[in-house]
């Protein structure tokens, strides 16, 4: 066939447009092919068909269809002496914190530091009065959607913007600093849970970091 | 000592091998290769690791094999699993919150309805539409990073080792059909 027509292709361009236009056709054929096989297989089920089953299903129903086709890996994690052999090396030959970015970035950059009510105060990102009355909101706010209950932290934090979740966060420390509420970490799930308290403030102070970016 | 006793205690020792070198991890990545399965045990490794597979039944356990990239004996990942499926409170137990099992659940049956292979920006706005937003980045974040989701360059996300080694895929795609039937 290519003997055949050859001599009739009088340009370099034309035979070069259409053995594109060949290996475009090949690579359909190849995805036709993947395609047509995938549904063959038994995994195959209609994307939508599976969309709407999902939408329709609750957490609990998805999570226990998972559970049950679930076998976990049975293995034990076990420090070898040649594991700790290379600890040792590494943490003999890690360079100081101190020492470790000096050469990147210099000796003169300013560390994390903490910031207090007055500072922000003085960058008008609070004024005193504001400050109470968003405390007291926040408080009332935890009390209506808590009731005698719990909360949990992350959603009651959020906002629209990530500034404003920064900002609810800060005054709910200091509505549990000052002993207005409580705050409880679930250290299987890490789940957070705020619940708020009706009366005087207790003494006991305890210091807790969330991470909520 | 006869013949028989000494074929069946040679046995027992490659047995015991096998169950040590399967239960050890090595690496990041958990079970032992073909290859390496034949170093161990010799070239009857097969047979070895179905008889060991028998007798950890009392125990709940099994060997389970993995069919590697390259469809041969020696790139197959043997691994020891738990031969019957927890139950949800266990999971709980385990630290694995039911909005996670939930998420991982939508994830396979999503990449395995879209031949194998989603994005992940697609897969999340569908999981939003059932999850919270943080909930859906956290949860893909940690399964990608324990191997059960798998995310490329592109963004692409498919099914992970780890994904291949403990579900079963298929009937976890069944068992979501049969439910949503179910549902009213």
């Amino acid at each position: 066939m290519l003997k055949k027509h050859l001599p009739e292709w009088a340009l370099i361009d034309v035979m070069l447009k259409d053995s594109e236009a060949l290996q475009q056709l090949v690579q359909i054929v190849k995805l036709q092919d993947q395609w047509i096989k995938h549904r063959a297989s038994s995994l195959y089920i209609d994307p939508l068909l599976l969309e709407l089953k999902i939408r329709l299903l609750t957490r609990e129903d998805l999570a226990d269809s998972f559970v049950k086709c679930w076998h976990p890996v049975a293995q034990v994690d076990q420090l070898t002496p040649r594991g700790l052999e290379r600890a040792f090396t590494y943490w003999r030959e890690l360079v100081p914190m101190s020492e470790r970015f000096k050469d990147e970035f210099g000796n003169y950059a300013v560390a994390p530091g903490q910031m207090d009510f007055e500072e922000l105060q003085s960058l008008n990102i609070f004024s005193k009065e504001e400050f109470e009355t968003r405390l007291s909101a926040i408080h009332r706010e935890l009390v209506e959607k808590s009731g005698n209950g719990e909360t949990d932290y992350r959603q009651f934090v959020r906002a629209q913007t990530f500034e404003e979740t920064a900002v609810r966060a800060y005054l709910m420390a200091f509505v549990v600093t000052e002993g207005r509420a409580s705050i409880r970490v679930d250290p299987l799930t890490e789940e957070i849970f705020l619940s708020p308290i009706i009366g005087p403030a207790g003494n006991e102070t305890k210091s807790v970091a969330i991470d909520i970016a | 000592m006869s013949t028989g006793d000494g074929e069946r205690a040679l046995l027992e020792r490659k047995m015991r091998k096998a169950l040590q070198v399967l239960i050890l991890q090595r690496g990041r990545t958990p079970g032992v290769k073909g290859w390496e399965m034949k170093r161990y045990l010799g070239k009857d490794y097969k047979t070895i690791l179905q008889v060991l597979s028998g007798d950890l039944k009392q125990l709940g356990l099994e060997v389970h094999e993995v069919p590697g990239i390259e469809g041969t004996d020696d790139s197959t990942r043997y691994l020891l699993r738990f031969r019957d499926s927890p139950t949800l409170s266990e999971a709980e137990s385990a630290g694995f919150r039911i909005d996670d099992l939930a998420v991982l659940a939508a994830s396979i049956a999503t990449v395995n309805s879209r031949q194998g292979r989603v994005g992940r920006k697609e897969l999340e706005t569908f999981l939003r539409e059932k999850f919270p937003r943080w909930r859906v980045d956290y949860s893909l974040d940690r399964f990608i990073k324990r191997g059960y989701l798998d995310q490329d360059e592109k963004g692409l996300l498919r099914v992970g080792w780890r994904t291949r080694a403990e579900i079963d895929e298929k009937s976890l795609m069944t068992l979501i059909l049969a439910r949503g039937e179910a549902a009213p």
